[in-house]
């Protein structure tokens, strides 16, 4: 798709169609920002879709994502480059043996073919016919120093490597951040994005949404399910499910072969909703008191409409 | 900070004069009320907003808040407040150019953009009109809106922690999830060189061995230097601190879970450590195991007594220079002021920081008058309030920038 020519609607058709639902205003915000070249932070609880809208686009605009992963301690060497050690070191070794010239080594050991490129340069030297999208993930999880750095990277798409010299972006890539807030991104960073909250989605957009990632499962089974998941999110858990689990819970009931939900099912089932043991003995307590009435649920999830 | 529609409805009048100049004066006029009433919006944004709408279908009222809020808000919780202002500013928003929306839907073409640019010379092409213009068209949106008056998220975050529900107490749980990454990656930043644990650095390695031509002599291996921050936490339990309790629990725990090696422990008129009772993540469950093994859970206070036994009994395995201690506290003390005294003075000398958080530090006249407050304050590197989520939220802004 030539991302000169998109529209925001064809931007949430191409998105439903690589089986990724959302809202207008999401499909708005990313068509801005492939108009205007910014880069989009996305936050949300996890477990939205934050990370995969920016794979899902990078089908869509058949380019390549580019992914970096950030950790507490993620520094310039692990994101943008390095130089290869052992083998400069394997390369003045022979020369040594050989006899050769000084000088033509010393150039040739800090050239382009002895660097190691991380994402960040990689995204910004990619010369494919597209640019790539490039993914900075959990951008919270990184320190301050790194979102300094980060912010220099993405307001000139430019990288200064001492040896080589500056490398200027020959297209600029399409830039995701996401972040689960467990800390605040400082505002300079901030100001550079575009901003969307990614919500959890109302019960007929996850039915929605379920029914497009399985179309084999059956549409009361996954009426049951979004219910479910909404009545969960509404509780008091530890960890509240996102739609991840959603699809894992409806995967493994498809094939555990299950055409409808009761007691049973979802007690044997629920290790794929909760991930703490807290979590499983509240909704053990829960169902037992009837503040979470089951039946009552199921009886009414028929009414929801895609 | 509450917002009414008064001071909505005041700030909009202020810029009463900008109006009818034009979609930018428009949109620079809205920006500039949204900083008024605190949205942090920079001048960059607001010409990237203008920008962006050049490329979104100005008749879809839709596409255009979408395209301004990814712009100016940079926030969740400015949201609400954006939407309110967003509604009242431009309620008579109306398509100018219907022909033309129906005829092209605009696209990133430049050569489309020429229509738009010869659009916006003429005066009456005005895209967007402010406040009460008689021309304006009519259409659903331009009924009076009534701007709600309910935010529940302002609404949560002034209610004092005496009552909270489930909703609350996950804004709390967020608030004090920030607090805690705070905490513990201000004070271990040093660590940052050496996270990939033993092994050789290269790049020192290669520089070091540079003056014996690239022969490698010296070998520079990475040093791990973890610096992990040890909290602990000491919370004031006693009866005058009780209407706080349930926040008090939902801290310790949050701080305790989020963070690693905090020690908790609660004080009245003794001192109790309850960090095994709070390890697991059933809050509720955790209430019951602390106060059946508590003594004096909302009895009277000797802070200075229940410091000398943490000093005694537990600082000297707990507490290094990198330690912080924090102290949940609204200062009430019935005993000795020169035993609190002689503590804190010992306590700190021991520690790396001490933090004081003082639920009452929030009320508008109080100063921190009763003796034990005027004998600890001394020894506090910070001295904050805590008695609501935005106090929680500031507390976490003031440890970032301070604790360094």
């Amino acid at each position: 798709m030539d991302p000169k020519k998109l529209t925001i609607e064809m931007i949430q058709e191409a998105l439903r169609k690589h089986q990724y639902i959302c809202d207008r205003s999401l499909a708005t915000v990313v068509y801005l920002s492939i108009a205007m070249g910014k880069p989009v932070l996305l936050e949300g609880e996890a477990g939205v879709g934050k990370t995969e809208i920016a794979k899902v686009l990078s089908e869509v605009l058949e380019t390549k994502l580019i992914r970096l992963q950030c950790y507490e301690g993620l520094d310039a060497n692990s994101a943008l480059y390095e130089w290869n050690y052992p083998r400069q070191m394997l390369r003045i070794k022979l020369e040594e043996v050989q006899r050769g010239d000084r000088g033509a080594v010393e150039t040739e050991i800090f050239s382009e073919e002895y660097l190691v490129k991380r994402p960040l340069l990689e995204a910004i030297q990619s010369d494919g016919a597209k640019p790539p999208v490039l993914l900075i993930d959990e951008i919270d999880r990184a320190d301050m120093e790194f979102e300094a750095f980060l912010l220099e990277v993405l307001s000139d798409f430019q990288i200064t490597i001492p040896e080589i010299g500056t490398i200027r972006a020959k297209q600029r890539p399409y830039v995701y951040l996401t972040s689960n807030r467990t800390r605040e991104i400082h505002d300079a960073l901030k100001r550079r994005c575009l901003y969307h909250w990614i919500d959890y989605p109302s019960v007929e957009k996850e039915f929605e949404i379920v029914m497009t990632k399985f179309p084999q499962v059956q549409s009361l089974l996954a009426k049951q399910i979004c219910a479910f998941m909404q009545r969960a999110r509404e509780m008091n858990f530890y960890k509240r499910p996102g739609i991840a689990e959603t699809l894992d819970w409806a995967s493994a009931l498809i094939a555990l072969n299950r055409h409808e939900l009761d007691e049973a099912t979802v007690k044997e089932t629920m290790g794929c909703v909760f991930k703490y043991r807290e979590d499983l003995h509240h909704l053990v307590d829960e169902l037992q008191s009837k503040t979470l009435d089951l039946e009552r649920m199921l009886k009414d999830s028929t009414g929801i409409q895609a | 900070m509450e917002v009414s529609d008064d001071i909505i409805a005041g700030a909009v009048a202020r810029y009463a004069a900008m109006r009818g100049r034009g979609t930018l004066a428009n949109l620079l006029a809205f920006a500039r009320i949204l900083k008024q009433l605190g949205i942090k919006v920079g001048l960059s944004q607001v010409l990237d907003a203008s920008r962006s709408l050049e490329f979104v279908n100005l008749a879809s009222k839709a596409d255009f808040r979408a395209a301004l809020r990814a712009n100016l808000v940079s926030e969740k919780d400015e949201v609400p407040l954006f939407e309110r202002v967003f509604d009242y500013f431009w309620r008579d928003f109306c398509p100018q150019r219907p022909t033309m929306e129906m005829v092209a839907p605009p696209t990133m073409l430049s050569g489309d953009r020429d229509g738009w640019a010869d659009g916006e010379e003429g005066g009456e092409e005005e895209l967007v009109v402010l406040g009460s213009n008689p021309q304006a068209q009519p259409d659903q949106d331009d009924e009076p809106v009534s701007v709600p008056t309910y935010s529940p998220n302002e609404v949560l975050n002034k209610r004092d922690f005496s009552e909270m529900g489930i909703e609350e107490s996950r804004a709390v749980r967020r608030a004090i999830l920030m607090i805690a990454n705070k905490i513990a990656t201000q004070v271990s930043r040093r660590k940052k060189r050496a996270t990939r644990g033993e092994g050789i650095d290269a790049r020192w390695t290669l520089r070091k061995n540079i003056k014996y031509g690239g022969e490698i002599v010296e070998l520079v291996s990475r040093k791990r230097r973890i610096r992990k921050t040890r909290v602990v936490l000491l919370c004031d339990v006693s009866g005058s601190m009780d209407c706080y309790s349930r926040f008090l629990i939902q801290f310790m725990y949050g701080l305790q879970n989020e963070l690693w090696g905090v020690e908790t422990f609660v004080f009245s008129t003794s001192l109790s450590r309850i960090t095994h009772l709070i390890r697991s993540k059933d809050i509720g469950g955790a209430l019951e195991r602390i106060s059946d093994s508590v003594l004096g859970w909302s009895g009277g206070t000797n802070i200075g007594r229940s410091l000398h036994a943490f000093n005694r009994d537990f600082a000297p395995s707990l507490v290094t220079h990198r330690t912080v201690v924090v102290i949940i506290s609204d200062g009430w003390d019935r005993g000795d002021v020169r035993v609190l005294e002689q503590e804190m003075r010992r306590l700190k000398s021991r520690c790396y920081r001490i933090i004081w958080l003082n639920p009452l530090l929030a009320s508008e006249n109080y100063e921190p008058l009763c003796k034990g407050m005027q004998a600890a304050l001394p020894y506090l590197d910070f001295f904050l309030s805590v008695h609501n989520v935005n106090s929680l939220v500031a507390l976490g802004r003031t440890l970032q920038k301070l604790v360094a």
